[in-house]
């Protein structure tokens, strides 16, 4: 892979580990990977593992600002055993937010916490894109422990949740290996057979739940809403559909089947107040370079 | 407590950034624990002066379930009211309520409002009605100037909805006579 690995190129991660089933993942040339795409790579790697298909060799980036930023985002720790509750390496040039594991719902509130003292720390952000901000992430957090596994048929579900600001815009990412929208909705009283396709507008572009009360549902009709304001750019991936909105273009695709629920948000930074300019990735490590 | 009729519920008790069901179904509980200690005719002020975010999650699971309830009549004739320091602060709380198809007076100050969902119709009938502070139908529609019918049907969703009061006058010929009167709690 040559490309950068960000919201509109990280299915390639998914057609090669889990689609097509390749034996070695070249990721040599990549020259920038976005915490969606990383997100991603975690949850493939872990879902190849399970399947106990062929063994899978991954030539890591030979760009050491990426492979800096990808140990400094924990996601080595993340293919060893990660706890819920360290506390991330902060400096003024490394990850944003490091990927975090949401454990149960109780959990949530401090990861919230915590993704927004990181991000205060580095731009004090004004109300109420932060407040709305803060609420969007309380939905999609919980989600996990909500929805994940709400059949109760896998053993656990594992989700993760990862943030960096880049120079004109900050990208949140939130990722479950659960059992996604359609098997969600499928517990209904009145399921109607859906694919995933179906699901995905269901519950992202009409609002549906699981739930038949009333006060459920619309979460993520609303946060889609929300970002398109902001003039963003919105992913909500789950089996074999996959919805991108941004401010220009938005259409349901149809990928590779993949377990679970990814979402990625790209907002750009002026929503919040914040006007100067940012190094981009690729420069912020280069102080490090041996 | 503000008064003997009224109390006051301070949601920042649970935090300042409030988002998850599980806090919200917490909150709930307490709220209609206070509730219940209320006179019938009692009000109950949600106060979120000091909370910084409220998501919709939280806010529905405290307080769109409780008003569900109240609406049901299963708290008699008390009544809630919000009470907050931006109305921007309950927007996710207002999109809920609008799911549910109720809605609940919001104090900003000194201003009021109404939140969630209730036709503009309606919202001119209740904005007379706290205008005058106390109305009968007859008067009410030819202040508006709709048919008495109308003007009934408007106070009888507002009443459903907690929005205001409802009082027999004690004149009975031929029917039962009703007054309407404004949720006036925090001027108690």
């Amino acid at each position: 892979m040559a490309l950068g690995l960000v919201i509109e190129t990280a299915e390639e991660i998914v057609d090669a580990v889990v689609e097509r089933g390749v034996d070695r993942l070249d990721l040599r040339s990549v020259p920038f990977i976005d915490p969606y795409a990383l997100l991603l790579l975690s949850l493939a790697l872990r879902e190849r593992q399970t399947a106990g298909r062929c063994p899978l060799t991954v030539l890591w980036p030979e760009t050491l600002a990426v492979r800096r930023w990808m140990t400094a985002m924990r996601f080595f720790d993340d293919l060893r055993e990660r706890g819920p509750a360290r506390e991330p390496l902060r400096s003024p040039s490394s990850a944003l937010q490091p990927i975090v594991e949401i454990g149960d719902e109780a959990g949530v509130g401090r990861i919230v916490e915590g993704f927004e003292r990181r991000l205060n720390d580095r731009y004090p952000l004004g109300p109420p894109a932060r407040r709305r901000l803060v609420g969007v992430m309380f939905e999609l957090f919980q989600n996990v422990p909500q929805h994940a596994n709400a059949t109760g048929e896998l053993p656990s579900s594992y989700g993760v949740a990862a943030m960096q600001d880049y120079a004109e815009s900050l990208v949140l990412a939130i990722a479950d290996n659960g059992i996604g929208l359609g098997r969600s909705l499928a517990l209904r009283s009145d399921p109607s057979p859906m694919d995933d396709e179906a699901a995905m507008r269901a519950a992202v572009l009409d609002g549906l739940s699981r739930f038949a009360d009333p006060g459920r549902g619309h979460e993520l009709q609303k946060i889609v809403g929300t970002v398109r304001s902001w003039e963003g750019t919105i992913v909500v991936r789950s089996g074999r559909a996959l919805l991108y909105q941004s401010d220009r273009e938005g259409d349901l695709y149809r990928v590779p089947p993949f377990p679970g629920v990814q979402i990625a948000l790209r907002i750009p930074r002026r929503v919040f107040g914040i006007d100067e300019v940012a190094p981009e990735p690729e420069t912020v490590f280069n102080e490090f370079d041996e | 407590m503000s008064s003997m009729n009224n109390a006051i519920f301070s949601v920042a008790r649970y935090g300042t950034r409030l988002g998850t069901r599980s806090e919200g179904e917490q909150a709930r509980g307490d709220l209609l624990a206070m509730l219940d200690t209320l006179p019938a005719k009692g009000c109950l002020i949600i106060s979120l002066d000091g909370v910084d975010v409220l998501s919709g999650s939280f806010a529905d699971e405290a307080v769109g379930k409780a008003l569900q309830l109240l609406v049901g009549r299963a708290y008699g004739d008390r009544t809630m009211i919000l009470r907050s320091p931006t109305l921007e602060l309950t927007e996710d709380l207002a999109d809920k309520l609008d799911q549910r198809k109720l809605a609940m007076l919001c104090v900003v100050g000194d201003a009021w409002s109404v939140i969630g969902r209730v036709a503009a119709p309606l919202r001119e009938t209740l904005a007379r009605v706290i205008e005058r502070e106390t109305v009968v139908v007859k008067d009410l529609a030819d202040t508006l100037g709709i048919p008495a019918n109308t003007c009934h049907n408007r106070i009888r969703r507002l009443v459903e909805l907690r929005l205001i009061r409802e009082e027999a006058t004690g004149a009975s010929a031929p029917q039962t006579q009703y007054r309407f009167r404004a949720i006036r709690c925090l001027e108690d």
